[in-house]
């Protein structure tokens, strides 16, 4: 089966001969039309008592109204003000050609990273990440603590906010520093834990195009069997920037992942054309970035966070659409309320990793306190969204239990999400030169766990 | 008659009805109504419009349908308006941006629309912005303040380097300056000497109001 790139200098071309209109008038007067007329066609409706929805016939109109909002609206490029736009049989033929499966990594670390389906049994691929940026001095030392994590098959590090001392800008020479540093510090925590081979997706801390471009090198960098990240701008637009680090990455011969968040309460709307939109970007990610696999964190406008009812409703959606009617790779990414150290992080990352889990996604978890706060994640939430995800696919378990499950878990941290608690930092939740969490942080995860199994959730250990 | 239009008019507003709204303020006009009474009506269902958007009751469509059938009668009433009373009805002039490097867009509009819903001039000049563009368009259009948006931390830095430069050129106490995104914080504010920070639209109007009083007052 074909893998990308999906004719990808006709699709370059387009972003210079496809229809031109002004960025402001992409958005109000051809993007939210169509979004809203779709929406109203195909019949989708939110229903605050699902957050996992059980109905097949919603993820299908679902899925029927993404292909036809991408095939009329198309890709807006900011730099060439025109529009991106395929045919539906352009459209069916990308999907066609999908392999669905990909090796990644390398050697005895090689993973097969993986189209699931709807309730599937097979457990998710897991990429561990914490989102955020750290401090300096503390990159490599939470590196490994997160590559020790057995349930890692892939892994995302912190971002750099300062290299040598100096603070990274994007644009700059110091950013190509930053760059150059997180890739070789990633690398040598992946030997130093005998994890050579590992899956990494890097590096995070590049912004720029000719930054990512600087990374890419077989010995200490990013090789063919990792994965770059290159994101949408939201809504449904790109720009040469993002375009350069597409064609760069298909000559390197790396993974690509498109990293997609529609935003909900913004052009979207609510959760209805936040869920539209998120499986309307697997088509962007297919057919414009030539991804192997979709990055996705459908996200609040008002919290940064994909844990609300309406979020969880939107991630279960657009996993279900995209696993019903295509191969592609779905990674769902969780955004959390609440900082490390608390119970309600690991409340909220487990109805994440439920929500993805049963509706047809592998996982990248996860971001703590609103994925803005400095040092605050560690590797303890993302390995019980691991473990949960994990006995979701292993149970067999359906999306009716998933719904009860999940309402269940709402009930014990929805009311605080408005003042979720910030928690801790990595190295005051975990014994930092050792790679270990604290006897207390463990003691937490350890009730929370009991919590999350006498709610409905089988753990083999 | 006046309180019916009036009535009509705040409500193809806040519909966001721009073509029925443009439609009653003209006649409105054209019949002499009391523009102030108006706007004072306007402006508080407006601001209704604005918590409803906090709130996330309404989203940012409609919220900006409702901006623009604002703007569109304010067009209409502004030169009667300063006509009758000689008085500009503008409350400050901002040049809002997101900083170099960074191309996100849509927090930065999201906070532009509240402003001039809440009757500020707003000169949105975009995405990806050299740090001098964002003082010297500030001077040309006598703005009262500039601020600063940014959604990747590899990209705050910008921040930074607009009020360094605003130093370097001694135009730091001309303008205020003041900072937002999601990996904003009090505490990056405050290092890089901004003079306010806001982590949503509806605090940053706050914000912004407060800075523009303090100036008009000194």
């Amino acid at each position: 089966m074909a893998t990308p790139p999906y004719r990808m200098w006709d699709v370059v071309e387009r972003a210079s001969t496809g229809p031109f209109c002004e960025q402001q008038e992409f958005l109000t007067k051809i993007l939210v039309p169509k979004l809203k007329e779709v929406i109203e066609k195909y019949g989708i409706k939110y229903d605050s008592h699902s957050p996992i929805p059980t109905q097949d016939s919603l993820a299908d109109r679902v899925w029927e109204a993404a292909v036809e909002l991408f095939r009329d609206v198309g890709i807006y490029n900011q730099d060439t003000h025109r529009r991106i736009t395929f045919s539906d049989k352009e459209i069916l033929e990308a999907l066609s050609c999908t392999a669905g499966e990909y090796n990644v990594g390398i050697g005895k670390d090689s993973k097969i990273l993986q189209h699931r389906g709807v309730e599937d049994r097979t457990p998710p691929f897991v990429i561990f990440s914490p989102d955020i940026i750290f401090d300096e001095e503390d990159f490599l030392t939470a590196c490994i603590a997160y590559l020790k994590e057995p349930l890692l098959d892939g892994f995302c590090a912190p971002i750099l906010e300062e290299s040598m001392g100096m603070r990274i800008q994007s644009g700059t020479p110091i950013e190509l520093a930053g760059s150059l540093e997180h890739a070789m510090s990633l690398r040598e925590a992946a030997r130093l834990v005998g994890r050579p081979g590992v899956f990494l997706v890097a590096v995070g801390t590049s912004q720029s195009d000719a930054s990512q471009i600087s990374v890419s090198d077989p010995e200490w960098g990013v090789r063919t069997t990792d994965s770059r990240l290159i994101g949408s701008i939201t809504e449904l637009m790109t720009n040469n920037s993002m375009m350069n680090k597409v064609v760069h990455c298909q000559q390197y011969g790396c993974y690509v992942a498109n990293l997609t968040g529609a935003l909900y309460g913004g052009y979207a709307g609510g959760a209805e054309g936040t869920a539209v939109l998120e499986t309307a970007y697997h088509l962007n990610g297919l057919m414009v970035y030539q991804s192997h696999y979709q990055m996705n964190f459908p996200y609040h406008l008002k919290y940064f966070s994909n844990t609300t009812r309406e979020l969880l409703w939107v991630v279960s959606v657009y996993s279900q659409a995209v696993a019903r009617h295509s191969k592609l790779v779905n990674v769902s990414n969780g955004f959390a309320n609440a900082g490390p150290g608390t119970e309600m992080l690991f409340f909220e990352a487990a109805a994440h990793s439920i929500a993805s889990t049963v509706s047809g996604a592998n996982l990248w978890e996860i971001a703590p306190a609103r994925n803005k706060n400095k040092n605050r994640a560690t590797p303890l939430e993302a390995r019980l969204a691991a473990e949960v995800g994990h006995a979701v696919a292993r149970s067999g378990m359906t999306r009716e239990e998933a719904n009860e499950v999940v309402n269940k878990l709402l009930g014990k941290y929805e009311d605080k999400i408005a003042d979720a608690p910030l928690g801790k930092e990595f190295k005051e939740c975990y014994d930092a030169r050792k790679g270990i969490p604290t006897e207390d942080y463990v003691a937490l995860y350890e009730s929370a766990k009991e919590e999350i199994a006498k709610i409905g959730i089988d753990f083999p250990y | 008659m006046n309180d019916e239009q009036i009535r009509t008019l705040v409500q193809t507003v806040v519909d966001g009805e721009t073509d029925a709204a443009v439609k009653t303020a003209e006649e409105f006009v054209h019949a002499n109504g009391d523009i102030d009474l108006a706007l004072k009506k306007l402006t508080e269902e407006m601001k209704g419009v604005g918590d409803r958007f906090e709130q996330l009751e309404i989203f940012l469509p409609e919220m900006m349908a409702s901006a623009d059938a604002m703007k569109a009668i304010m067009k209409i009433f502004l030169p009667k308006l300063k006509e009758s009373t000689g008085v500009d009805a503008s409350k400050g002039r901002i040049v809002i941006g997101t900083v170099a490097g960074d191309q996100h867009e849509i927090g930065k509009d999201i906070v532009s629309v509240m402003l001039e819903i809440f009757g500020f001039t707003v000169y949105n000049i975009g995405t990806d912005v050299d740090p001098l563009e964002f003082i010297k368009r500030a001077d040309e259009v006598g703005a009262d303040g500039i601020a600063m948006s940014s959604l990747m931390t590899t990209t705050m830095a910008g921040q930074r380097e607009v009020i360094e430069i605003m130093k370097e050129k001694g135009v730091r106490d001309k303008y205020f300056a003041i900072v937002g995104g999601a990996p904003v914080t009090p505490e990056w504010a405050e290092e890089i000497g901004a003079d306010g920070y806001s982590d949503t639209a509806f605090g940053a109007v706050k914000l912004v109001a407060r800075l523009v009083e303090e100036r008009r007052t000194k």
